[in-house]
């Protein structure tokens, strides 16, 4: 199935920030590959370290936060290259759009000073070419009147068209990877879904790969080929899109598309939601890191770590003592905690 | 903007009659007799001769009648004669303010110029050795008042390079290098405080500029140090900086009175700084008018500023 060599791997990665109470893990230990033109979704709730991984990848974190591991771009090992070097990864390879486009564009400069700058940063180009060719970026990320709109500062447009522009800044660089971090959470519904299927379209035309990062499983349902999810800053499952929505095999993915409500969701119930929080990188809990918060714990949940199964001849994953148990045939457990989820889990049992 | 402009400068007008009332009151109220002062030396003045040259500068007359006489007049442009030697006040300042506005902007300039690339310099690295030492460089400048700046500029350069300013003013037509010798230490004196809260004031601005999301993502395309530095992070800086400067520049100006005095410079300074010396009222109010005026100019300028350098400011 994967015959390719990956455009970008991600090895063993820790993050690590310097706070006044010592240095407290983000990211432990995650792994992940990207093909060629392919679709990954990173999904997790906020605090999973998946925005921190993508920011990471680009090696755009800042100052206060130490990186471990390899992040392999074309088999280049990026996480040594200095930030002179970097700026030829950034943009070529891989870009990023982000949440807010409001606070992500330049307020001080118009649409098209923005675009021409990165359309020249990455091309040879005389400036009048260079506005060609912003207008063609604004036109094909279906902004009426593009050339009108060059003119237009940030703060003219509306949410749905600043996050189009900031497509098409990332467009401007031709990157084979785009990571898009939650690209439609600031946004309407109906715009959520103009903006996912513009994305789709532009990553055929374009032959990019994409990393969504996202924490809606609808979205993922809609866009991935392949998904890790994340919890507590390790990768707590993944495999193909289609296998982990048919059957998903760690408790907290199941969680997690127990929270999207469906039409025939009873109204009058509450919706869905995961008792508790991701716990915070200073108190993680002993054991598996999911543990107080999973409906199906057991005994050996609360002590040791919990490795990556491979499932499937190394096709997904999963960090659950369940899915290794069901590989090797071992059944020997005490359910210690019967947390108040009214059992996704429990029901696939 | 042009109403805007134009309603700023109607109040800018109001502010400057506001001002000129102030101060008319305040020197009556400031002890001391303008003509006792001129004549104190003199021998022999007879108290006859005291009231005759009071009636002829018509300091016999109510305050507010004389009041009204100078408005009367500094409507029309008249800010009527020095008390001294008769020669008219507007005469006297177009003398001097050419002077003054070249200290002014030397001062202007040396902060604006010390200020950013301190600022700038300081923001790359912060908290590195460099920072640390550009910290004590402005804290220094603050803390520093520009008259004693000044007199330690003097007094180490005569002592350990045996050099002095020369002490005969003239102007950058006649001797251009004079011309400066006379005017950088003094210049330096006054620049030094713009100096050192433009620099604190776009290091911190920077810092915060340099965290924020646009400036990520403009580095997310592979933009290298000129464009996120210089372009984007510099501009998004700015206003705060303009700030300052505008407040900065009422700073100089109220600096230029006392350091022109002692560089013996013959600008609006001195000239105001002697009229005080001898209550000549009539020089003393044409100065503050004029000093008002530039300081008003300077706001609204700083004003109009932030419209040009960020697109999102409107003027009502």
């Amino acid at each position: 199935m994967r015959n390719a060599a990956p455009l970008l791997a991600v090895h063993d990665l820790h993050v690590d920030f310097d706070t006044p109470a010592g240095p407290v893990a983000a990211v432990s230990g995650v792994s992940f590959e990207i093909e060629p033109n392919e679709t990954v979704a990173l999904v997790g709730e906020s605090g999973s370290g998946k925005s921190v991984t993508a920011l990471a990848m680009m090696r755009l974190l800042g100052r206060g936060a130490t990186l471990r591991g390899q992040i392999t771009c074309d088999g280049r090992d990026i996480t040594g290259l200095t930030e002179k070097q970097m700026r030829s990864v950034r943009g070529r390879a891989m870009t990023m759009i982000f949440q807010d486009p409001m606070s992500s564009l330049d307020p001080l400069y118009s649409v098209g000073n923005q675009l021409v700058e990165t359309v020249r940063l990455h091309n040879r180009m005389s400036r009048a070419r260079a506005v060609e060719r912003a207008t063609e970026l604004l036109d094909q990320v279906g902004i009426a009147d593009p050339r009108g709109r060059l003119r237009a500062y940030p703060h003219q447009l509306s949410g749905g068209q600043r996050q189009r522009v900031m497509i098409a800044l990332a467009l401007a660089c031709s990157p084979r990877l785009l990571i898009a971090d939650e690209p439609t959470t600031a946004l309407d519904v109906t715009i959520e879904a103009q903006i996912l299927e513009l994305i789709r379209g532009l990553q055929r035309e374009y032959r990019m790969s994409l990393l969504l990062v996202t924490h809606d499983m609808a979205v993922v349902a809609e866009m991935a080929d392949r998904v890790v999810v994340m919890y507590a800053g390790q990768v707590v499952e993944s495999g193909a899109a289609e296998q982990i929505l048919r059957q998903p095999q760690h408790p907290y993915t199941t969680a997690l598309f127990q929270c999207i409500p469906t039409p025939v969701t009873d109204r009058s119930a509450a919706l869905t939601a995961i008792p508790g929080a991701v716990p915070s990188p200073h108190e993680l809990p002993p054991g598996c890191r999911f543990h107080p918060r999973c409906a199906v714990a057991f005994d050996r949940c609360v002590t040791g770590q919990v490795p990556l199964f491979p499932l499937d001849g190394g096709a997904r994953h999963s960090r659950c003592w369940l899915s290794g148990d069901a590989a090797s045939g071992r059944a020997d457990r005490t359910v210690v905690t019967s947390a108040s989820v009214p059992g996704p889990a429990r029901r696939r049992r | 903007m042009v109403e805007y402009a134009l309603r700023r400068a109607l109040y800018g007008v109001l502010v400057i009659f506001m001002v000129t009332v102030f101060v008319f009151l305040a020197l009556r109220a400031v002890p001391g007799d303008a003509v006792r002062i001129q004549l104190a030396d003199a021998p022999g003045v007879t108290e006859e001769q005291i009231a005759e040259r009071t009636a002829a500068l018509g300091l016999d007359q109510p305050v507010l009648t004389q009041l009204f006489h100078f408005l009367g007049g500094a409507i029309t442009g008249d800010f009527g004669a020095s008390f001294s030697d008769g020669s008219s006040v507007g005469g006297l300042i177009a003398d001097r303010l050419p002077v003054t506005g070249q200290l002014g902007l030397m001062a202007l300039a040396i902060g604006v110029v010390l200020g950013v690339v301190i600022g700038m310099a300081s923001a790359v690295r912060p908290n590195g050795l460099l920072d640390q030492s550009l910290r004590l460089v402005s804290v220094s400048g603050l803390s520093v008042p520009s008259f004693w700046l000044g007199l330690l500029l003097v007094t180490y350069l005569a002592v350990y390079a045996g050099w002095s300013p020369p002490l005969i003013y003239q102007g950058p037509a006649e001797n251009l290098g004079g011309n400066l010798a006379q005017m950088t230490l003094p210049a330096l004196a006054l620049g030094a405080a713009a100096m050192a809260s433009i620099a604190r004031m776009l290091r911190s601005s920077l810092l915060e500029v340099l965290q924020s999301d646009h400036l990520r993502t403009v580095r997310a395309r592979g933009a290298g140090r000129g464009t996120t530095l210089f372009k984007h992070a510099t501009r998004n800086s700015l206003l705060p900086v303009f700030t300052v400067l505008g407040l900065q520049a009422g700073g100089i100006l109220g600096g230029t009175v006392i350091l022109e005095s002692i560089f013996g410079i013959p600008g609006m300074g001195s000239l105001t700084f002697e009229a005080v010396q001898m209550r000549d009222y009539p020089v003393v109010l044409g100065c503050v008018i004029v000093y008002g005026a530039v300081f008003v100019v300077v706001n609204i300028v700083v004003d109009l500023m932030y419209g040009v350098i960020d697109p999102r400011v409107r003027y009502r």
